[in-house]
Parts: structure tokens; sequence; C-alpha cells
């Protein structure tokens, strides 16, 4: 399989997930949370198992001029869906 | 009445004649059912037909006489004061918590269901001479959102004289379930559940313990019926047997295999697995026989299959021939230090390991599974073949599991055919 021929949107590479947080500092990254959980619940969708971890992720995550950068694997991680629907500011970049 | 193999089952091969339905339904009734339209004014009617001095006779009189509040039974009428012929009784599916319900199922509902019931009779379905003999009981849903008059009148007419159709016919006859059953796509949860009876399949085993990784590989795997996602043990370790539910989240239509490698507590770690939504979970062949067939018994109660991985084992043959119940699956991985030309193939003797299960145990094969290794383990005889990182590390995840399923010469996608028979 050449490289020239891979379909970069199925490519499962690294990629960052850019979002502006809505409200800066602690406050931002709880209701950051907050906002991912009313959408998994309001959902009916499963608690992705590794948010204990992901918590511990956001509230340590350096924020670069309001954006905090995530880890995604997909173009339609969960993740994105989530920011699309509860309106946040987002885009999705390749991993260097 | 012996079917011929490889024939297409329709219900008049062993259907009965309309005719002598009379004689058909001493001391007993016929049963029928349709579902007909679109939501919400969907039609879904369950009905019986039966001679009024039988069951179904008995069951007109007591449900008439003893109405439930929300569900009361009416006599189906043509119009005001001409019941309908043979003796019809409506009974409301869904609670009438008001008027407007109950305008609803005694005006369009009711009078679609006389209806269809005399054009049943003057249609032959029901044989005239019967008429004053017989009774019929329909059961009607009627969503509280439905709302257009037309829709439910015609939907509610369709579905029962459909359903009156099917009763006489005895359809679907049993061979035509047993067809069936694996095929069909559950109307309400929109896929089928599949248990693994068309192999081959391929087995992706996802061991890498990163949760956003693994949404990713799934999100990019095709979507087919031949496709199997593998829980696998360091996932599981890392995030729990849970970690299964989220994959089902992702992908309700696929067979996920927790592999668990149980090696204590047998009933306890199968029921786990279950609970957790797992079609098939794994323990491994290294147990004492007591873990084993608790495993395998806890897997049939909660109806999951059972896998036994055989790393490390010496010799898997013996171990299954003491098991008193065998898995449903065998899992062989490849192990150089046991390589024998005399076993047949590199995975092992796989026919051998099917003779001892009685030919009624898949086996799949695990360890350095490429693409071009595909053909030989289909033809040692292997139903499932495990790759990992041959797809789960690959620059394209999609075409590379592409390219096992062609390689296969597995039908791609599968899951959504359309269901065209009846």
């Amino acid at each position: 399989m050449g490289e020239e021929n891979v379909n970069e949107e199925e490519c499962v590479f690294h990629k960052k997930l850019k979002i502006k947080l809505k409200e800066k500092g602690k406050e931002g990254r709880i209701n950051f949370l907050k906002d991912y959980l009313d959408y998994l619940a309001r959902d009916n969708k499963v608690i992705p198992p590794d948010f204990p971890s992901f918590v511990r992720e956001i509230m340590g995550l350096d924020d670069r001029e309001g954006f905090i950068h995530v880890r995604i694997w997909h173009e339609s991680s969960e993740l994105v869906s989530f920011a699309r629907a509860k309106g946040y500011d987002y885009k999705i970049d390749m991993y260097d | 009445m012996p079917i011929p193999k490889n024939k297409k089952i329709k219900n008049r091969d062993v259907g009965v004649n309309p005719n002598r339905v009379g004689n058909r339904l001493e001391g007993e009734f016929l049963v029928g059912e349709a579902l007909v339209g679109e939501e919400p004014e969907l039609a879904h009617i369950d009905l019986i037909i039966g001679n009024k001095k039988d069951a179904a006779g008995m069951a007109f009189a007591t449900a008439l006489a003893q109405p439930r509040q929300g569900h009361t039974p009416v006599l189906a009428v043509i119009r005001p004061n001409l019941p309908t012929k043979p003796s019809t009784l409506i009974v409301p599916k869904v609670t009438m918590r008001n008027l407007e319900d109950a305008e609803k199922m005694f005006g369009p509902a009711q009078s679609a269901v006389a209806k269809a019931v005399a054009d049943a009779v003057e249609d032959g379905i029901i044989p005239k001479e019967q008429a004053e003999k017989l009774v019929v009981i329909v059961s009607v849903f009627i969503h509280p959102r439905g709302k257009d008059y037309q829709r439910i009148y015609r939907y509610n007419y369709s579905a029962t004289k459909l359903a009156i159709s099917r009763a006489m016919q005895n359809f679907p006859c049993v061979d035509k379930v047993l067809e069936e059953k694996d095929k069909s796509i559950h109307a309400m949860i929109g896929f089928r559940i599949n248990n693994l009876k068309k192999p081959p399949y391929i087995e992706v085993a996802l061991d890498i313990p990163d949760w956003r990784r693994v949404e990713g590989v799934i999100r990019a795997l095709p979507r087919s019926d031949a496709i199997i996602i593998e829980a696998g043990t360091p996932l599981i370790k890392r995030y729990g047997v849970e970690v299964v539910q989220k994959i089902h989240n992702l992908r309700p239509e696929s067979v996920v295999v927790a592999d668990l490698k149980t090696l204590d507590t047998g009933n306890l770690e199968a029921r786990m697995a279950g609970d957790a939504t797992a079609d098939v979970a794994g323990f491994s062949g290294l147990a004492p026989l007591k873990t084993m067939e608790k495993f395998i018994e806890e897997c049939r109660k909660v109806g999951n299959l059972s896998l036994m991985d055989t790393i490390n084992v010496q010799d898997p043959a013996a171990v299954l021939r003491k098991l008193k119940v065998k898995p449903d699956i065998i899992e062989l991985h490849r192990a150089i230090d046991v390589e024998n030309t005399e076993q047949g193939s590199e995975w092992g003797n796989i026919r051998g390991i099917k003779k001892v299960c009685g030919n009624k145990v898949l086996v799949a094969v695990a360890g350095g599974i490429r693409v071009d290794k595909v053909k030989k383990a289909l033809g040692a005889g292997a139903d499932i073949l495990v790759v990992g990182r041959a797809i789960t590390a690959a620059k394209d995840v999609n075409r590379a599991a592409r390219a096992f399923l062609q390689e296969m010469g597995v039908e791609e996608v599968d899951q959504f055919r359309v269901m065209t028979d009846f």
C-alpha cells in the first residue's frame, strides 16, 4: 500500500482538536467538563472509559490563546461531535 | 413435508388449505400479526381467530365481560348497529388516557378492522360458511401521537387484512422462522444480532490501552458483518470490561469480544462480560477445568458465546476432551515451539480440534495473520482470523481492513440489506 494512496480522512493518526474554552481559567475547564457530561448524558451515550484521565488532562492542559489542544485520532471523534453540538469554536490540526 | 435443500422457503410449501379451516379450528385458534405504515400512525395488529365454542370464544366472552380501565374492548362495527362477521373484538394495546385516544380507537381504527374482517370473508380468506362459528380478537396499536385519521384507517385496514391472511395460512411456517432468524434486522434496534453463523470473519484485536486511539480505529473500520471487534486484554485491564459497552455504543451492530483470559472465578467474570454487553467472552485454556466449565455454562446462561484462548496450552485437543461442556470458539495462537508439520498448519491441527468438539465449534487463529496468510489460514479450516497491528497500526485502517475482507472473499457491507421477501 503506497503512502500516496492513503485516505487522509480515514487515517488513524494523531490529530489536534483545538477547542476554545467559553470562560478562562479553572472555572472554564470545569464548565467544559460539565458540558461534556451533559452532552453524553442527554444523548444516552456511554461515558468514555478514559473519562477519569480525560478530566486530569483537561484540568492540566496549557491554555494557548484561549484554546486547549486535545489529542484525537479521528475526524469524527466523539469530542468533535461534542464541540460542534455545544457550540464551541474548534479546529482540527494534524500533529507535528 | 420435507423441504428440498437450498430451496427458498415459501409459506405455501407447508401451509394448509384455508377451506379446511373449520376442521383445523376444532379446539385450536390461529394467530396472525402484521405491521403496516409509518410512524406515528403505524399500525401493529396481533389477532387470533378461533371457534366460538373453544378457547378463542371463551377469551372473547371474558374480555368483553371484564373490561379494564384504558383498554376497553369494543365490537368492531361496519357502521353503527352493524357489527362485522365473524364477530370481532378490538382490544386496545396502548392505554387510552383521554377522549382523543378513544376517538381514534373507536373511530377510524375499529371501522378499519371491521371492514377488513368483512372483506376477508368476501375475498374467501375466511370461508363464508364459517363466519357464524368463528370469532376474531384483534389487538390494535395506536400511538398517542398519531393524528391523521386517513392514515390510521388505511394502515389498520391493511394490517388487519394481512394479519388475517397470515393467520389462515399459518404464516410463518417454522422453517421460514428458522431461515430468517439470523438474517432479520430488528425494527427497533436497527440492526440484526450476529451470532457468527456465517464464517469467515476477521477479529480486529484492539490491544491498544488508549481509548481515543481505539475510538479512532473503530470509526475507521468498514461496517461489515464479517468484522468482529475484540476488546483486548490490555484495553480491558486499563479501563475495565465496561469498555465493551462504549465499543457497542460506537458500533451497535458489531460482535464484540471481551478477551478476559479468565483463569479463576469463571462464572463471575463471564457474567461481568455479559453485563457489559459482550457478545463473546474469552477465558484461558490454562485455567482449571472447573473454572472453564463454569465460564462456559455462565456464558450460555447470559446468552454469550464462550471463547477458549489456547495461548501456552501444549495440547488444546486434550484439554477440550476433558471438558464436559465445550466452548463455542477455540482461539489457536501460532506457537513456533510447537509447530509441527504433522499438525496440518502453522496454527495447529484445526480440523482435529473441530472434530473433538463434534464440529460444532468455530476456530479462530491468531498470531502473524497478514493479508498474504489469509487463504492459507482459511484453507486450513480457520473460521476467524484474529488481526491486530496489521490493521490497527496501518496508515489507512479502513483500507487495510478492506484488503483482508477482499482476500477472504467476503461481501463488504451487508448489514443494512433491505428485506423484500414479505
